[in-house]
């Protein structure tokens, strides 16, 4: 224990039997949550591969020119690349006021609204869209652009109301109040006080919402295919006609998305917004 | 759901004063549009498809009822429970939604106690291994559901990691792929991060000072959490466990990926009596069933937060 | 705080006025040190590579109320939290009525803490907070009702049993605390900052009620502030507390009187501070520092020895007294005047009647009031 190391709970310390214990937790933990990835990355990169070997026998960058090389797949990825920041700024459209509505005004129904949103998680996903492929043939848009988005914005309407209320809900009034104070329009207030110190939240919203539309396959292989094809609904069929390696090589290529956005917003998100999000208020 | 609400705001004690009783328009239509678009592509699919699995097969209901086979059709004015009746009568469904109840227990049960485990390390006794726990309990919110299913099927399959590991030990270790085992660790690894946000930042938010009153007046490590952290953390403990369970109860791709063919959960039975079956009347009732246990979490969820509000004497 | 009735007002200060009244300031000074009470020696802690608490020594003698007084950082809460257990000392021994305690978790240690924000539990109602230490120790339930009634009653607080902390105001909910800590019957209590969140009204009552009821149990007391009047007015005695160390620890009358370093004399009440020297009442050009207290210096029309001539610059109603800011050749001097304010420009002596000298913070004038004047 060096002087610059703080020891909290000296008198409760560990023993080594509980240290042991500890690391046997973490190791587990690596291997339950790590071991897959790692495991299916290898994939992507082998030749051939025989149980009981920890590692391929020989190794291939052939998988990668499979997958970029063929023209659907690279379809699914412009899809993919392109209802995804559609859906967030649709949704950001729709919802953003909203939250602000929530966190800034007192109307009737405030409540019963924010919790008919939620409601429509409770609905399982499955279900809703076997119930809204009966209205989609009535308003023609079974294989439409706008049937895929609404599909998609669907999935996203609760972390965009949610969580930048409670963003919006934790900017303080008085510092609104300093701003009208010293001269600035309502609309001035909100672009320079209200939305900067709300965009945290709003950021982790927008990655959410991003990842929920990229990642969305169920709704979107109802409704858009064969027409529309994304890198989820591909991946599906991925998996039923093509080498396991390939879908290793989509896999990675699915996740890099994924894994860029969360780990922009990987502060904020561990910061608590999200938590925040979801206790209505 | 009165105007008489309390403030929303989190700042309380501000200057502003502002009236309440009164109706306002703005917030109300700046509200509006998710509202409405949930009403429209949610809530309204939802009723038509309540008529439709009660045998209402007139209006937008009309060319699925044709396409699909077996439909009950409600011969009198006030519907039919044929359709609920057949497949609450059908083994396999019954099978099915004894499954799906017994993940959704088991998967939230691990999911929450993990979660619980690493924010109470995180909260207790921090440092490098707490924060690293927590770290890693999150990656998965980074990895496309689709993608983590099919990277714990080849981990578990015959030939995967689990399997080769052990038999470089000479141990037969069971294949978990395509069985409820592997539905279960799929669950519990998507399922995690949420929680793990949820629960931390929750037990976070207990203020120090909180528990060592509890630690002054002589509280042990047990009671401490017992008396003092859990019970101030109640709220988003309880939303992690609805939402985890919420989402493990409806959940399709891990289910369809990792279990097999039958038994497995209403999730894969909802899709499969649509599209490859072609009984869309009954997969719209088990649609209902689960929306029923998903409905009963969801209100544990809200009756929670509403008791918070009281507790703290804001209600 | 709004809320504080009227009724209770009147309860609390009818139960503790007596016990008040029979407390003359500084008593807890003559009893012996024998070993009972709070011992603390070579008390040390290093935080991030700086020491916090240096070598810190102090003795807080059966049934005696010390404060620690210092400003921000000064290692007051730090020690406290120590002491308390909740910090782990780098070297050093803590003795609680004879018994080394350091080794101790918090849970384990005879002594209970008032927190600065209270640290109620919102979930419990106020009975539940005060029983939990008793459940704790497994009393029966009888037992636990009776002790948790009697000591609500002591803090006149037996009317909110059931109200969670939430609903009761922030005067009510410092009480709680103070019941939750005295259920323990501990063998010392601490207390951190307890008025700080009070407003300044309350702040007068209820730091009252504690030295009242402090007074009435005779319980071994430790109480943190940075507030020097709050401390002036319930210690026995006060540790004044200045990067880590004890400046001077001693009767309130007696710091006040006679502190021993610049830093005391700064912290604890009101000083005209000069660089200069001090000779025969006037203030000349000099290395050292000269403090003099505003009730020290006189203003009079008519010339006395040792005064110089003095133009009223300022006056600040102060209530009772006036504060007057006098002109003299040498210094401009804030005085505290009683009686008959005298106008702003009007002209007039004023003597210094005493002054304290400091040379590298240290005192080092003869502890002698010059010419026999009295504050």
């Amino acid at each position: 224990m060096t002087a610059t190391v703080t020891p909290r709970r000296r008198k409760s310390g560990p023993g080594p039997a509980v240290m042991l214990l500890v690391g046997l937790f973490v190791l587990l933990m690596t291997i339950f949550i790590i071991g897959p990835l790692v495991w299916l990355g290898l994939h992507a990169f082998s030749e051939s591969w025989s149980y009981p070997n920890l590692l391929p026998s020989s190794w291939t960058m052939r998988w990668w020119q499979v997958v970029l090389s063929d023209k659907s797949l690279g379809v699914a990825v412009q899809n993919s690349l392109f209802f995804a920041p559609m859906t967030v700024l649709l949704s950001s459209i729709i919802c953003l006021p909203a939250a602000y509505a929530f966190a800034r005004h007192e109307f009737w129904g405030r409540r019963t609204f924010l919790i008919g949103l939620f409601a429509t998680n409770a609905f399982p996903k499955m279900g809703l869209f076997v119930t809204i492929a009966s209205l989609f043939y009535a308003l023609n848009l079974m294989n439409t652009i706008t049937g895929v988005l609404i599909i998609h914005i669907l999935g996203t309407v609760v972390f965009m109301t949610w969580i930048p209320a409670a963003a919006f809900a934790a900017v303080p009034r008085s510092l609104e109040e300093a701003a009208r104070d010293a001269g600035a329009s309502k609309l001035r207030v909100l672009t320079s006080v209200t939305l900067p110190m709300a965009f945290p939240g709003i950021l982790v919203a927008m990655v959410m919402s991003f990842l929920a539309s990229f990642d969305e396959a169920q709704g979107t292989y109802l409704v858009g295919a064969p027409v529309f094809m994304t890198m989820p609904t591909q991946m599906y069929s991925l998996v039923l006609n093509y080498p396991n390696q390939v879908a290793a090589v989509f896999s990675i290529l699915l996740a890099i998305p994924s894994v860029a956005l969360m780990t922009a917003a990987h502060k904020h998100i561990a910061g608590g917004h999200l938590a925040e999000g979801f206790q209505i208020k | 759901m009165t105007v008489t609400l309390p403030e929303r705001t989190a700042d309380a004690g501000t200057t502003s004063v502002r009236k309440r009783r009164t109706f306002r328009p703005v917030g109300f239509l700046l509200a509006l549009p998710p509202v409405l678009l949930i009403l429209v592509f949610v809530g309204f699919p939802i009723v038509l498809a309540l008529g439709f699995s009660l045998g209402f097969t007139g209006g937008l209901n009309h060319t699925v009822a044709i396409i699909g086979q077996n439909v009950h059709e409600s011969t009198s004015g006030f519907g039919t429970l044929a359709a609920y009746q057949e497949v609450f009568s059908n083994q396999r469904f019954l099978t099915d939604l004894g499954v799906t109840v017994l993940v959704t227990v088991l998967a939230t049960v691990l999911v929450i106690s993990l979660a619980l485990g690493i924010g109470l390390f995180l909260k207790l006794r921090g440092g490098r291994i707490a924060r690293l726990l927590s770290g890693l309990a999150i990656v998965p919110l980074f990895i496309p559901v689709v993608i983590s299913s099919w990277a714990i099927l080849t981990f578990y399959s015959g030939d995967g990691f689990m399997r080769s590991f052990f038999a470089h030990l000479g141990v037969e270790f069971p294949v978990w792929s395509f069985t409820m085992v592997a539905v279960i660790i799929g669950s519990v690894w998507t399922s995690l991060p949420f929680a793990t946000l949820m629960i931390t930042s929750g037990l976070q938010a207990v203020p120090d000072a909180m528990i060592e009153a509890a630690r002054d007046a002589g509280a042990g490590f047990v009671r401490i959490v017992l008396s003092v952290i859990v019970p101030m953390a109640f709220i988003p403990i309880i939303i992690a466990t609805t939402f985890t369970a919420i989402g493990v109860v409806g959940s399709f791709t891990v289910p369809y990926f990792l279990g097999p063919n039958s038994p497995n959960m209403l999730g894969v039975d909802m899709s499969n009596y649509f599209s490859s079956f072609n009984q869309p009347q009954q997969s719209v009732v088990m649609a209902f069933a689960v929306f029923v246990i998903a409905s009963g979490l969801a209100a544990l969820y809200v009756w929670a937060n509403f008791r918070s509000a009281k507790e703290q004497g804001k209600a | 705080m709004t809320l504080f009735s009227t009724r209770d007002e009147t309860e609390v200060s009818t139960t503790t006025e007596p016990a008040l009244g029979g407390a003359p300031a500084g008593d807890g000074g003559n009893r012996a040190a024998s070993g009972e009470g709070l011992t603390v020696r070579g008390l040390h802690k290093v935080l991030g590579g700086r020491t916090i608490i240096d070598n810190l020594d102090l003795q807080v003698n059966e049934g005696e109320l010390v404060s620690l007084l210092g400003p921000s950082g000064c290692g007051k809460t730090t020690t406290l939290r120590m002491i308390a257990g909740f910090l782990d000392p780098d070297g050093g021994s803590i003795q609680v009525n004879g018994r080394e305690v350091s080794h101790l978790g918090a849970e384990k240690r005879p002594s209970a803490m008032v927190f600065q924000n209270y640290a109620l539990w919102p979930h419990m109602t106020v009975f539940k907070n005060v029983a939990f230490p008793l459940k704790l120790r497994k009393r029966p339930k009888k037992e636990i009702e009776e002790r948790v009634d009697a000591v609500l009653e002591l803090v006149n607080l037996l009317h909110h049993k059931q109200s969670r902390p939430a609903r009761i105001s922030g005067g009510e909910q410092q009480r709680v605390a103070l019941a939750r800590a005295l259920v323990q019957e501990p063998q010392l209590l601490l207390l951190d900052e307890p008025l700080s969140n009070l407003d300044a009204k309350l702040r007068v009552k209820v730091r009252e009620d504690i030295r009242g009821i402090q007074q009435r149990l005779g319980i071994t007391t430790v109480i943190v502030t940075h507030d020097q009047e709050e401390a002036m007015s319930i210690s026995d005695r006060i540790a004044v507390m200045n990067a880590g160390k004890i400046e001077q620890f001693s009767t309130p009358a007696d710091l006040y009187a006679r502190p021993r370093t610049e830093f005391v004399a700064t912290f604890v009440g009101s000083l005209n501070r000069f660089e200069g020297s001090y000779r025969d009442g006037r203030i000349s050009d000099g290395s050292d520092v000269v403090g003099v207290r505003p009730e020290d210096v006189k203003f009079s029309r008519e010339p006395v020895p040792g005064s110089l001539p003095a133009v009223v610059e300022r006056v600040v109603p102060r209530g009772h007294f006036q504060e007057l800011f006098l002109r003299r050749e040498d210094a401009l001097l804030r005085s505290f005047a009683s009686g008959e304010s005298p106008a702003v420009g009007e002209a007039g002596h004023a003597l210094i009647t005493r002054a304290m000298t400091f040379r590298g913070d240290q005192r080092v004038d003869a502890d002698q009031p010059v010419n026999g004047g009295q504050a």
